[in-house]
């Protein structure tokens, strides 16, 4: 399904590039050579003379473009600039208990990835906007420049990784089997889910993972809707993110009856996954990210707000 | 002075000719009755008249001035037809009333507009409006129906819809008054009702073409009688001459299919 | 048995997911609206454009048969006949009316950033964009039913008495039309008040997403399930209302046939 409609997506753009000469095709390649190609010494400092020592060369291997050439030799670093001179960072959310949300009663958002996304900042010198976008689309919506980040309990995997620049991971996570509490017993210790009817949210890691151990996928738009899928009996399990399954299932919400058993990384045989803040691609603001995270783990700033959320276990401090 | 005088008046649908070389005359104050079978062209040749169908060739005429030339693009601007087109007055076979204005709004609402369109029409409203009522009640007073001034026109028979029709047309008082086939989509009991509105027309001498298929009336009320056939204007003539006594073979045999029908 | 449904509306809870509720509701409804405000006259326009009989080719191609003496035919005929704003418009409607509105709404608010042609004020903009230029070719099908619906006897009439095209329109055709387009309008207004849901895809906060945000956690509630179908009501008495004012228009309409 969402295939189709990238492809669909895709058709629509194809025509409206060639409407417009294929002018702006360019610009994102060779962006993201010069990115890769870069020796990774200079990614600690960002003082403006080393950069200009690594764009030299990037502008002679570029051909043509010669009115351009400082615009695209700015290209790489131009997302930094960018921010900075609109002098709003727009991080793209979506409501996710511990990570972002809001309090009773109040219209802030807060979790780990909000403060933090508050102090990066800071640190930026920039205000920070929080904009709730629908998950399927983040990169749309960051390519589209309607968000400049997303910052969100993102799982890194190999889709994440093609569309994005991705941060240093920041964080751990799983993904957890969700079953009624009654029958809970039933599905311990299991090493594949075949012949299971499994809700998971459409794109997810948790349908990767579900797919793995064979299970019969159900997808639908939101991790909450993988709850009601197993409370209505439509899906026999559901598969979302261990940090989720804390916050929305078990005493106090609307599904009591609803608990989770089973680490699909464990059964799988995976390592944890890992959370990381995603970019528009070639953007700078990686390096930016990275060497801002690095200092906020040395000055304490990170375990301090982790253990205000809870995530004193989960998080990387590396 | 011949009011109307039509000369050469040709017209074609595609590659069909349905008008070819059309002329006749017709004076102040006399009727003309058109006969002739279905597709002969008497109705184009009306909607001619009323710039609803522009000619390929030939010119029209009225009191002496030319208002159509088909080779003078002068004589077919757009803003000028509006003008030209207030010379004729028309009744259509399916009377064509607004359904949502009353006979009286309906009789009214063409002067209306013309009367706003002049410079003093803002100091004079209240005036002008009230005339023009009065002027359209007494319209439908001399059609008889000066009790139904009030009533939509789906609350009003078939007879009686088109002799508000023919008010409506009298209100903008036009040289000649034109009829395409006025009763033949009413019920026999009804057709009487508007004949008699016509004939008393004709007699208060209103310059009148009469598309019909009524020979009897056709022979009692008009002064001419044009019978056309293939588009052409086969015989014309005094109305009883014509009728009682033609003198073309084509004629001839429609008024004997006519009268056998 | 009443009480815990009193306590029950007079928690904090349900207080809070009220009044999350009609904040996005309120913004379904100026999408409504907005959409009806700009799609009326652009249906209009649209209709007009899909009935434009201009055909430039059609008097030089004729005068050039005339010249050779022969007749159109076949493919210059239909070369003649061709009416190119008819044509563009009927396109854009196809296009418009034959793909799904989401694909329009993701196209229309995604497509310009990512070409950098230029970035929408917000995101209601582009959905309002979206809504009016998909409504309004919708309308444009019902306008041009209703325009060429009226007899053109009517139209006739209007021109022997003398009046201008535009009088025309105005006095003899418009009320007709209105009253022709009235029951197939109110099918797709009722449809447009259920369509604005899909403007969640975009994350605009209309009532649905609303509804849906206590599912998945929203100023501390999270797991609420009943939020979602309680946006239901809404969408009722709305489209209730909604129903009753175009069945009054209808009514209205009834003293002439």
């Amino acid at each position: 399904m969402k295939k189709l409609l990238a492809l669909l997506l895709a058709t629509v753009m194809v025509f409206s590039l060639t409407a417009c000469g294929g002018d702006s095709a360019d610009t994102t390649e060779p962006a993201d050579t010069t990115e890769t190609t870069e020796p990774s010494g200079t990614d600690e400092t960002t003082e403006p003379s080393g950069t200009d020592e690594t764009t030299e060369p990037a502008d002679t291997t570029e051909p043509a473009d010669g009115e351009t050439s400082d615009e695209t030799s700015g290209d790489a670093a131009s997302d930094l600039a960018y921010v900075q001179d609109k002098g709003t960072l727009v991080v793209g959310i979506t409501d996710f208990e511990p990570m972002d949300y809001r309090a009773e009663g109040s219209d802030e958002w807060i979790g780990f990835d909000a403060d933090m996304a508050k102090h990066f900042g800071e640190y930026l010198g920039v205000d920070v906007e929080f904009m709730e976008i629908t998950w399927d689309y983040k990169v749309m919506e960051l390519d589209s420049k309607n968000i400049d980040v997303v910052w969100n309990g993102m799982t890194i995997n190999d889709e994440v990784l093609a569309a994005m620049s991705v941060s240093n991971p920041y964080c751990l996570n799983a993904q957890v089997l969700v079953v009624p509490a009654d029958s809970a017993a039933d599905f311990e210790n299991l090493t594949s889910l075949e012949g299971l009817n499994v809700a998971v949210e459409s794109g997810s890691a948790g349908e990767e993972a579900a797919t793995a151990l064979g299970a019969t996928t159900i997808p639908v738009q939101a991790q909450s809707n993988t709850l009601l899928e197993v409370s209505a009996g439509t899906a026999d399990a559901a598969v979302i993110d261990l940090l989720m399954a804390g916050a929305m299932i078990g005493e106090g919400t609307s599904y009591a009856d609803l608990t989770y058993t089973l680490n699909l990384n464990d059964a799988q045989g995976l390592p944890s996954e890992e959370y990381g803040v995603g970019f528009r691609q070639g953007s700078d603001l990686v390096d930016e990210f990275n060497t801002f995270w690095t200092e906020k783990v040395a000055d304490g700033t990170v375990m301090a707000v982790a253990t205000e959320y809870g995530l004193q276990e989960a998080v990387i401090l590396e | 002075m011949a009011i109307l005088e039509v000369r050469d008046l040709q017209k074609h649908f595609d590659r069909t000719p349905v008008l070819e070389n059309i002329s006749f005359s017709l004076e102040k104050g006399q009727s003309v009755a058109i006969i002739g079978s279905s597709g002969s062209g008497k109705t184009t040749l009306l909607r001619c008249l009323n710039f609803l169908e522009k000619p390929d060739s030939g010119t029209i005429w009225v009191d002496g001035q030319c208002i159509f030339d088909a080779d003078d693009p002068a004589t077919q601007r757009e803003a000028d037809v509006r003008q030209k087109r207030l010379h004729f007055g028309m009744v259509f076979q399916s009377f064509n009333l607004f359904p949502q204005y009353t006979a009286l709004r309906n009789v009214t609402l063409a002067k209306e507009l013309l009367a706003k369109a002049q410079p003093d029409f803002k100091q004079n409203k209240r005036a002008i409006l009230d005339e023009i009522q009065a002027e359209g009640r007494e319209l439908l007073a001399r059609i008889g129906l000066a009790d139904r001034a009030d009533h939509y026109p789906h609350q009003l028979s078939g007879g009686q819809q088109q002799r508000v029709a023919i008010a409506r047309a009298l209100a903008l008082h036009p040289d000649i008054l034109c009829f395409d086939e006025p009763t033949s989509a009413l019920d026999p009991e009804l057709t009487g009702e508007v004949l008699r509105v016509i004939r008393s027309l004709a007699q208060q001498k209103t310059t009148m073409i009469i598309v019909t298929h009524e020979m009897a009336f056709a022979r009692d009320v008009a002064d001419q009688v044009i019978f056309m056939d293939g588009g052409v204007i086969v015989e014309q003539g005094p109305a009883r001459d014509v009728i009682e006594h033609p003198r073309e073979e084509r004629t001839r045999q429609f008024l004997t299919r006519y009268s056998e029908n | 048995m009443e009480s815990p449904l009193i306590e029950f509306f007079q928690s904090d809870e349900f207080r809070t997911v009220l009044s999350a509720l009609n904040t996005g509701f309120v913004t379904t409804l100026q999408l409504f609206f907005i959409t009806l405000i700009g799609a009326i006259p652009l249906g209009l326009v649209i209709s007009f454009g899909s009935m434009n009989r201009w055909a430039p080719l059609g008097r030089p191609l004729r005068y050039l048969a005339r010249r050779k003496g022969s007749g159109l035919a076949g493919f210059w005929k239909v070369l003649a006949g061709f009416r190119p704003i008819s044509a563009v418009t009927r396109l854009v409607v196809w296009v418009f009316r034959g793909t799904p509105l989401v694909l329009q709404i993701l196209a229309i608010f995604y497509v310009p950033g990512m070409k950098d042609w230029f970035n929408w004020p917000s995101r209601m903009a582009a959905v309002c964009a979206a809504f009016i230029v998909n409504y309004a070719c919708y309308f444009s099908e019902i306008f041009r039913g209703g325009i060429q619906g009226v007899p053109v006897g009517q139209q006739e009439a209007g021109q022997v008495l003398g009046m201008t095209k535009w009088q025309i329109f105005r006095r003899v055709t418009l009320l007709q039309m209105v009253k022709r387009i009235v029951p197939p309008m109110s099918n797709e207004i009722i449809t447009l008040v259920k369509d604005t849901s899909l403007a969640r895809t975009i994350a605009l906060q209309e009532i649905i997403w609303m509804g849906e945000s206590f599912l998945k956690g929203n100023q501390g509630y999270s797991g609420l399930l009943w939020p979602l179908f309680f946006t239901g009501v809404y969408f009722l008495v709305f489209s209730g209302i909604v129903t009753v004012l175009l069945g009054r228009l209808e009514k209205k309409l009834e003293f002439f046939r």
